[in-house]
C-alpha cells in the first residue's frame, strides 16, 4: 500500500460509456451523482441570475410575470431537490464507505438505481421547465413556487401539465433520497472496520447517518400528500379542497423543516473533518459535536409549524413551535463553539477548504441567527414573505451548504481525481463567492424590513428598494464569476495539477491512506481502527517506525 | 448502543457467515420505517380531514358493513400464521415446511385481495365523492397495493424455496419477506379499526 501509483489521467476517465451506465461501483456513482447534481447547480444559478437581472432596477421588462414565475419555482427545486441534497449524497457515496473503511455500499444496485432515478427526475423537470418556457405545453411549467401550497397548485389555479410533470419528479426523487438513505444506514451499521465502535466513527459519517434517519422519516409523508395533491388534481379526490388548505402545509413542512437539516448536517460534518485537520489539532469535545448532530435530527421534527404563523394555526400551538425553534438553535450553537475551539490555538493551514469553512461559519451564524428572530411569532408575522426571509434561508443554504459543499470539494476532490486544484485560484474563488454572496444576500435584509415582497417580477421606484436590489444584482454576478473560476481551476486541475498522492493534507480518516484515485476495491486488506483518526496513526507510526502503531 | 460497538466489532474479515449481521435483513427493518411513515402520513390526513368534517361520514354516505372485511381479516391474520411456520420451520433446517408455508401465505394473501377487490367495488362512494371517500379510498388502495407487492415477495421466497436455495443457516430473505407480511398485517389492523370501527 506504501508505493504511490497513480495513473497520468484518472484511471476512471479511461473506461468506456457503457461501463459508467452500467457500474454499480460507489465511487463511480458518486461522481455521476457530483457531476449532475453540479449541471443542476448550473441551471439552477442561469435561472438565478435571470431572476436577478429582472430585479436590477424597478419596471423591467426582462421576463414577463409569467415567465418569472417559473423561474423562481424551478431556481428554487432544483437548488434544494436537484442539487444540494443530492449533491450531499454524492459525497457520502463516494467517501462513506472508504471512510468507514469498506469495499462498498451495502446494496450497490440499488444505489445505482437511487442514481439514476435522480438523473431521470431532473431530466424530467428541467425538461418540463423548459417545454414550458419554450411555449410547448399548454399553460407553461410549475409556477406555483418550490412549496406548492394549494389551492393555488390544484387543478383550478394551476391547470397545466407541467404542474403534474413538476409533481411526478419530486415524487421520483423522494423514492431515490429513501431508497439511499436505507443504503446508508444499513451501510454505516453493518460495514464498519473492525475497530470502529461508536466513538472512533468519522464526523461526515455521522452527519451522513443522522441525515439519513432524517430522510427515512420525513420524505415518505411528503410522498403521501404528494400523491394526495396528484390524485387530486387528475382523480378529482377532495383531500385539499380551499377549507382544508393547511393540511398540505402540515405536511409539506413536516418533510420542508427536517429538508433544511437534510441539506446543513452533511455539510456541517464536511466542516467537523476538515476542521480538525487545517487546524492540526483533534476535534474539540467530538462527543458534544456527534450529541448536538443527533438532538438536531430530533429536533428538527418539533418545529414545522413555524413557517405557518400567519396560515391560521391555534396561537397555543404556535407558541409551542415558537419554543421548540428557539431550543433548536441551542444544539446548533454547539457545534459552532466546538468549531471555535478546534481553532483557537492549532496552526491554522490557511488553505482554500479552510477557507471556505470559515466562509460557512462565518454566514451561516448569521442565517442561525435570522432564524431565531423570525421563530418570534409577532416579528414573522412582518417579516413572513418578504425579502427578510429569502435573505435568511439564503444565509443558511448558500452561506451554510453551498459553501459546504464547495468546501468538500477542495478537500476531496484531489482524492477522486488524484490532482490537487489550485490554491491561488480557489482563494480568489473563495473571496469573490464570500464578497459576492453578501452582496447579494446582506441587503436583502433591509428590502424585507422596508416591506418588499419575496416573489415578485417587478416594482415601482417609489418604494426606496432601488438600491438594495441593485447591489444584489451585482453581487450575484461575482458569485456567478467565482463558479466560472472554480470550473476552471477543476478543469486545469485534471491536466495540471499538482499530483495530490494518497495524503496531501495530513488526514485523519481512511481514505487518505489509499491511492488518490482509490483502486476499485478501496482497500487490498481490510483495515483495522484504534482511535478516531486512524490515517495519523498510520503516518506517525510510518514516520517513526520504533513506535507502535497506537 | 452496544449494538453498535459489538456490530463494530464482529464485522472483522474471519467473522463466521452466520454471525455476521445480514444486511439485507437490516435494510428491510429501515425500509419498513420508511413504510410506517408513508401510513402515518396517510392517517393523519385522514384525522385531519375528520376533524375539520362537521359530519364524518357525510350524510349520504352509505352504512359500511363490516361483514367482508372481518372475514379478511381473520384471512389475513391466518396467513401470518402459516408465514411465522414457515419461517421457524427453516430456521430448522426443514425446507418443505417453508415451501409449503410460504405457499399456503400467498395464496391467502390472494384471497384477502380477491376480498378487498369486491369490498371496494361495492362500497357505494367514490374517491372524489367527498373528503371521506378520498381518504378511506387511499387507506385501503394504498395497503392493497402493498399486500399485493408482499404477495410478490413470497411468491419469489416460494420459487427460491423450491429450488432448494434457503437452510438454517442461509434464510435473511425468508425472515425479510415474513417482517413485511407481519408488517403489512399490522397496518391493516390499523386501517380496519380506523375505516370501519372508530366512531
Ligand atoms: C447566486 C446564487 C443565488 C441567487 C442570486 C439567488 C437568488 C434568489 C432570489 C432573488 C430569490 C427570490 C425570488 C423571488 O422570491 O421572487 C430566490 C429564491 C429561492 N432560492 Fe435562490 N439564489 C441563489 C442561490 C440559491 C441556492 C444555493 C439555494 C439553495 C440551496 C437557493 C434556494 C432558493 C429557494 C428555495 C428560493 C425560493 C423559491 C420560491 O419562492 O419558491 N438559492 N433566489
Ligand atoms: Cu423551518
Amino acid at each position: 500500500m506504501a508505493s504511490v501509483s497513480i495513473p497520468a489521467r484518472t484511471e476512471y476517465l479511461r473506461h468506456g460509456l457503457v461501463s459508467w451506465l452500467a457500474t454499480v461501483d460507489h465511487k463511480r456513482i458518486g461522481i455521476m451523482y457530483l457531476a449532475s447534481t453540479f449541471v443542476f447547480f448550473l441551471l439552477s444559478g442561469l435561472m438565478a441570475l435571470v431572476i436577478r437581472l429582472q430585479l436590477t432596477a424597478p419596471g423591467l421588462q426582462i421576463v414577463n410575470q409569467d415567465l418569472y414565475n417559473q423561474l423562481f419555482t424551478m431556481h428554487g427545486t432544483g437548488m434544494i431537490f436537484l442539487f444540494t441534497i443530492p449533491c450531499l449524497v454524492g459525497f457520502a457515496n463516494y467517501f462513506l464507505p472508504l471512510q468507514i473503511g469498506a469495499r462498498d455500499v451495502a446494496f450497490p444496485r440499488l444505489n445505482a438505481l437511487s442514481l439514476w432515478l435522480l438523473i431521470f427526475a431532473g431530466v424530467v423537470m428541467e425538461g418540463g421547465f423548459l417545454l414550458g418556457i419554450l411555449g410547448l405545453l399548454p399553460g407553461g411549467a410549475s409556477n406555483a413556487a418550490w412549496t406548492a401550497y394549494v389551492p393555488l397548485s390544484n387543478k383550478q389555479f394551476s391547470p397545466q401539465i407541467g404542474m403534474d410533470i413538476w409533481l411526478l419528479g419530486v415524487v421520483l426523487l423522494g423514492i431515490s433520497s429513501t431508497l439511499g438513505a436505507v443504503n446508508f444506514l444499513v451501510t454505516a451499521y453493518t460495514m464498519r472496520a473492525q475497530g470502529m465502535t461508536i466513538w472512533r466513527i468519522p464526523m461526515f459519517v455521522w452527519a451522513m447517518i443522522v441525515t439519513a434517519a432524517m430522510v427515512l422519516i420525513a420524505t415518505p409523508v411528503l410522498t403521501a400528500a404528494l400523491a394526495m395533491l396528484i390524485a387530486d388534481r387528475n382523480f378529482a379526490t377532495q383531500f385539499f379542497n380551499t377549507a382544508n388548505a393547511r393540511l398540505w402545509q402540515h405536511m409539506f413542512w413536516f418533510y420542508s423543516h427536517p429538508a433544511v437539516y437534510i441539506m446543513i448536517l452533511p455539510a456541517m460534518g464536511i466542516v467537523s473533518e476538515i476542521l480538525p485537520v487545517f487546524a492540526r489539532k483533534p476535534l474539540f469535545g467530538l462527543k458534544a459535536v456527534v450529541v448536538s448532530t443527533i438532538l438536531i435530527g430530533v429536533l428538527g421534527f418539533t418545529t414545522w409549524v413555524h413557517h405557518m404563523f400567519v396560515s391560521g394555526v391555534d396561537p397555543i400551538v404556535e407558541r409551542f413551535f415558537m419554543l421548540t425553534t428557539m431550543i433548536i438553535a441551542v444544539p446548533t450553537g454547539v457545534k459552532m463553539f466546538n468549531w471555535l475551539f478546534t481553532m483557537l490555538g492549532g496552526s491554522l493551514n490557511l488553505k482554500t477548504p479552510l477557507l471556505m469553512c470559515l466562509g460557512f461559519l462565518s454566514t451561516f451564524v448569521i442565517g442561525g441567527l435570522t432564524g431565531v428572530i423570525q421563530a418570534l411569532i409577532p416579528l414573522d408575522m412582518q417579516l413572513h414573505n418578504t425579502y427578510w426571509v429569502v435573505a435568511h434561508f439564503h444565509y443558511v443554504l448558500f452561506g451554510g451548504s453551498v459553501f459546504g459543499i464547495f468546501a468538500g470539494f477542495y478537500y476531496w476532490l484531489p482524492k477522486i481525481t488524484g490532482r490537487l486544484l489550485d490554491d491561488k485560484l480557489g482563494k480568489l474563488h473563495f473571496a469573490l463567492m464570500w464578497v459576492g454572496f453578501n452582496l447579494t444576500f446582506f441587503p436583502m435584509h433591509f428590502l424585507g424590513l422596508m416591506g418588499m415582497p419575496r416573489r415578485i417580477a417587478t416594482y415601482t421606484a417609489d418604494r426606496g428598494w432601488e438600491l438594495g436590489n441593485l447591489i444584489a444584482t451585482i453581487g450575484a454576478f461575482m458569485v456567478a464569476v467565482s463558479v466560472l473560476i472554480f470550473m476552471v481551476n477543476f478543469v486545469r486541475s485534471l491536466r495540471h495539477g499538482a499530483r495530490a498522492g494518497n495524503d496531501p493534507w495530513e488526514g485523519n480518516t481512511l481514505e487518505w491512506t489509499v491511492t488518490s484515485p482509490p483502486p476499485e476495491h478501496n482497500f487490498d486488506t481490510l483495515p483495522t481502527v484504534e482511535s478516531e483518526r486512524p490515517a495519523r496513526d498510520l503516518r506517525l507510526a510510518a514516520s517513526n517506525p520504533t513506535v507502535p502503531a497506537h | 448502543m452496544s449494538a453498535w460497538t459489538k456490530v463494530g466489532a464482529a464485522r472483522s474479515a474471519d467473522a463466521s457467515p452466520a454471525r455476521r449481521p445480514n444486511v439485507g435483513l437490516i435494510g428491510a427493518v429501515f425500509f419498513i420505517v420508511s413504510e410506517s411513515m408513508f401510513f402515518l402520513g396517510l392517517f393523519l390526513a385522514y384525522f385531519y380531514l375528520r376533524a375539520l368534517s362537521k359530519t364524518w361520514p357525510p350524510p349520504d354516505t352509505p352504512p359500511l358493513s363490516t361483514v367482508l372485511p372481518t372475514l379478511n381479516t381473520g384471512v389475513l391474520l391466518i396467513s401470518t400464521l402459516f408465514m411465522a411456520w414457515a419461517e421457524r420451520g427453516i430456521a430448522r433446517g426443514d425446507a418443505r415446511r417453508l415451501q409449503i408455508g410460504t405457499g399456503v401465505a400467498a395464496v391467502l394473501g390472494l384471497i384477502f385481495l380477491t376480498i378487498q377487490a369486491f369490498e371496494i367495488a361495492d362500497l357505494g362512494f367514490a374517491p372524489h365523492s367527498s373528503a371521506y371517500g378520498s381518504a378511506f379510498f387511499f387507506l385501503m388502495g394504498f395497503h392493497v397495493v402493498r399486500v399485493f407487492g408482499g404477495v410478490v415477495f413470497m411468491v419469489i421466497i416460494l420459487a427460491r424455496a423450491l429450488i432448494g436455495q434457503f437452510s438454517a443457516r442461509r434464510r435473511a430473505a425468508v425472515q425479510a419477506c415474513a417482517l413485511y407480511w407481519y408488517f403489512l398485517a399490522g397496518v391493516w389492523l390499523v386501517v380496519f379499526w380506523v375505516l370501519y370501527w372508530l366512531k
